[in-house]
């Protein structure tokens, strides 16, 4: 059989192309080895929305906003529980905990070589606020000022201990507020509206952190090259890749050498690559809190807002039984407040289940209708699924002869009736806003969440104070004392039934150092490498 | 003649893309859910000063009605309204994810015709012979394996173990894109003599194009075999092979000719369920087409991007038919005089 010319052009671009494809491929790493490389790629499931500090509330924004916009405070490596200075060098709070004076560093630059002031300071935070974005609510209750070009104050409206906490976040970065208003910026009280930088912080970064923005994009990779008129020790990398991937592509990818870190792998996937001996696992425990709750508010149901209920619900449970669910490094959370925090109960504190207790709670509710518990059924955090919990939660409570539907429906469905109060069972979770106790006082009744489980203001006033006081207490002995406080009579209460914090894992390559997990950025990029 | 048919198909086709539309916009407004709340964070949408404004900022404050004519008037101006998750027009989102889809879905196709047709001509050829036997295993295996399965498989023995072709993407990461002239990498980075970016972008293509043109390769196979032993047997055939033609011209200019119309409404049909493979694939192996962006769109309750993803696949499912109608024309005569 004769072959045309025309076959054998098209047979020689196709051996061609294969021959130059069958390389290795991606990858900036050289696994075993301890050569620092160029490019350092991160696999993250993107949340990512905006590139604007401002405008920014997504853990994948929290990354990219930590590398590239300085804070006043910050964390140090694998801590989040006692801020360090960043911008600021120092800082004093009065007796009150109502004013706090930051004393910055006098050698901080943007990015463009302009000098960091307190000016810029107060705009980004002013913008923060009036921007009315997801993270305005860090200012509420705040004010800011600069009495001078290296002195910033920050006033809250009642004694606030959780200020140091608060602006470590990334909503919190420190702009270029010459270059910002230029573009559109304002941080005036009609910043709702008026503000139209958005677009232009799409694309080039105003900040004085290690890296600076090169591409955003929400889909595919958003990409940071090395600031170099950084104030600090120079970049590690010339260029950082945020690549969007999966869990699933995260596994393949790293696996295969495309990425060199996999931050969104799963208990379920961390045996596949145990014993790959080019890959590092680094786990902890998340502050992510996983928890069950009984509505209150007798409208929505008569029955989940008796305490008998909750005690059913509460003793009902097998926690050791979940806890192998969430996996290896898992942790009961014995109060809402996670492990990791300033307050939180030891685990002798938490609820163990108790079927005699839980079955006489079920008696004494007499002929109960099946109650519905609802859950994101499209979302999962470190390999758990919600479907697989609240299938346990289900079982567990059938034990003690409760009679549970199970509700599931896409999260943007389940988001809206959990934040209209509408649900009469509902699990779901809580990332820390900042790494204080005080973010948890949202669980309390007439509180956000504890809103979202109809649990208003007047059912429980001892509760309402308790939480109050433990919002304006400013000793550090005295708060962990109200937090425990707090925490034993929330679950005396048992409204919200706290069950366990994931664990959280990052996957290395052996040759990235410092590649370790933070409970406040997700990772923290400027450790990296160093 | 052909203008007629043409204006009529394209008449019932605009028909056809509003009733789409309202379709699609009224059953994703009416899902339960709140766009503006999933949009905003736990205390954000805590807030209903946040939430008035977030409503008013994407037109969600007007009735559902007010919505729909606002989207039709802008559609009239080519304008399918900003992604409320992407923040950017829908249109530039499109602009960015659909070339990625075709290229997939165009890759796959050639490879589909290629091994599908071609092992479907040799199967006829070796009727019932071991070649035909193996190939219709062959055929068998492309159509009743999981996509997902042999995808999966793929990665795991092209990727992760030797290392071939890369497990995601459609660049090596941090590369740049080549200038968009198609957006479509493999072209664009040819257009542009960009060979380094041609030869990343062609081997991230390589393994997710085998995968989704398989189950099609089965089909084509399968049709293409016996579509031309049905005309194998015609007399004119037989004439053709008596008047000593030779035999490849025998085969490709009448055998084939004769077998291609039912395999081109096969290719039709298969082209429709490639792209619903396409978003098996692409969250596979992590390609950012059109599949990603409509699932990511559909999680966020995003009603101008839905919209605009739906009206897409139905201009696209509308333009193969039409395809399809002009190809029967153009391969049997008969039928374009009908």
């Amino acid at each position: 059989m004769r072959i045309s010319r025309g076959g054998v052009f098209v047979a020689a671009v196709l051996a061609g192309a294969l021959a130059l494809t069958g390389c290795t491929p991606g990858g900036s790493t050289d696994p075993g080895t301890d050569v620092i490389k160029d490019t350092l790629i991160v696999g993250k499931s993107f949340d990512l929305a905006t590139a604007d500090p401002a405008r920014s509330f997504e853990t994948t924004g929290g990354i990219f906003g930590r590398a590239v916009y300085d804070t006043l405070l910050t964390f140090g490596k694998g801590d989040s529980t006692t801020p360090i200075p960043m911008v600021a060098k120092s800082y004093v709070a009065n007796d009150g905990a109502t004013e706090y004076t930051f004393a910055l560093r006098d050698d901080v630059v943007f990015s463009d070589g302009t000098p960091l002031t307190s000016a810029d300071v107060v705009f980004s935070f002013d913008r923060v606020k009036n921007i009315q974005g997801n993270g305005s609510f860090l200012m509420e209750g705040l004010s800011v000022s600069a009495p001078d070009a290296n002195t910033v104050v920050i006033t809250s409206d009642k004694p606030n201990t959780a200020i140091p906490a608060i602006i470590t976040a990334q909503t919190l970065g420190i702009v270029n507020s010459k270059v910002v208003k230029e573009n559109g910026g304002t941080d005036a009280a009609d910043a709702s509206t008026a503000d139209t930088a958005e677009a232009f912080l799409n694309t080039t970064s105003a900040g004085s952190g290690p890296y600076m923005l090169e591409t955003f994009n929400t889909d595919t990779e958003t990409v940071l090259v090395a600031n170099p008129n950084y104030w600090g020790d120079p970049a590690p990398y010339k260029k950082v890749v945020l690549k969007n991937a999966t869990a699933e592509n995260q596994l393949t990818d790293i696996q295969s050498g495309t990425i060199d870190i996999a931050l969104d792998l799963g208990n379920d996937q961390l045996p596949a690559i145990a014993s790959d001996p080019n890959l590092a696992i680094e786990s902890s425990v998340s502050p992510t809190l996983f928890f069950l709750f009984s509505n209150a508010n007798p409208e929505i149901s008569k029955v989940t807002s008796t305490q008998a209920f909750r005690d059913a619900v509460k003793y009902g449970i097998d926690y050791n039984g979940i806890l192998e669910l969430a996996g290896q490094g898992a942790q009961q959370t014995p109060g809402v407040v996670p492990s990791i925090f300033l307050g939180a109960l030891d685990p002798s504190d938490a609820t163990v289940r108790d079927i005699d207790k839980a079955k006489a709670a079920v008696a004494s509710l007499g002929t109960i209708p099946a109650i519905s518990l609802e859950y994101p059924s499209d979302f999962s955090v470190a390999g758990i699924n919600f479907g697989t919990v609240a299938e346990r939660v289900q079982a567990n409570l059938k034990e003690v002869g409760l009679e549970i539907t199970l509700a599931p429906s896409p999260i943007a469905t389940s988001l809206a009736t959990y934040r209209a109060g509408t649900e009469q069972m509902g699990l779901w979770l809580w990332n820390p806003d900042y790494p204080d106790p005080a973010d948890y006082l949202v669980f309390a009744p007439g509180n956000i969440v504890g809103l979202r489980a109809g649990w208003s203001a007047d059912a429980n006033s001892d509760l309402v104070a308790l939480a109050n006081k433990a919002a304006v207490t400013t000793d550090n002995a005295e708060r962990k004392d109200i937090y425990r406080e707090y925490q034993l009579a929330m679950n005396e209460a048992g409204v919200f039934v706290p069950l366990f914090q994931p664990s959280a894992s990052v996957v290395a390559s052996k040759s990235i150092k410092g590649a370790v997990f933070s409970a406040v950025f997700g990772i923290d990029l400027t450790f990296i490498g160093k | 003649m052909l203008l007629r048919f043409i204006i009529s198909r394209l008449g019932s086709a605009v028909i056809l893309a509003i009733g789409i539309i309202l379709v699609s916009f009224t059953l994703t407004a009416l899902l339960p859910g709140d766009a503006a709340s999933s949009r905003l964070g736990e205390r954000a949408a805590a807030d209903p000063e946040i939430m008035a404004a977030t409503r008013r900022r994407y037109g969600l404050d007007q009735p559902l009605y007010i919505q729909f004519f606002v989207y039709l008037g802008n559609l009239l101006r080519g304008d399918l309204g900003t992604s409320i998750r992407t923040q950017k027009p829908v249109l530039t989102d499109l602009a960015q994810f659909a070339p990625a889809s075709a290229e997939l879905a165009i890759a796959a196709t050639v490879i589909a015709i290629i091994f599908g047709v071609g092992l479907g001509i040799i199967a006829s050829l070796r009727a019932n012979g071991v070649i035909d036997q193996g190939l219709r295993v062959v055929s068998l295996g492309g159509v009743s394996i999981p996509i997902f399965w042999l995808a999966l498989i793929a990665v795991f023995l092209f990727s992760i173990t030797f290392r071939i072709f890369p497990s995601s993407g459609r660049l090596d990461p941090g590369q740049t894109p080549p200038q968009q002239i198609t957006g479509m990498y493999t072209f664009d980075s040819l257009f542009t003599g960009n060979w380094v970016l041609f030869v990343s972008a062609l081997s991230h293509l390589i393994l997710p194009a085998l995968v989704l043109a398989a189950p099609m390769v089965g089909l084509l196979l399968r049709f293409t075999r016996s579509s031309m032993l049905e005309v194998l047997g015609n007399e004119y055939v037989r004439a053709a092979e008596a008047k000593g033609l030779p035999a490849h011209t025998v085969v490709l200019r009448h055998v084939l000719r004769g077998a291609l119309v039912p395999v081109i409404t096969v290719l039709g049909t298969a082209f429709a369920s490639l792209l619903a493979g396409t978003v098996l694939v692409e969250q596979i192996f992590g390609w950012p087409g059109i599949g990603a962006y409509a699932f990511r769109s559909a999680s966020n309750l995003d009603l101008p991007a839905i919209v605009g993803v739906t009206l897409f696949v139905a201009i696209v499912y509308i333009t193969v038919n039409l395809i399809v109608d002009f190809l029967y024309g153009v391969v049997d005569p008969r039928i374009r005089r009908a």
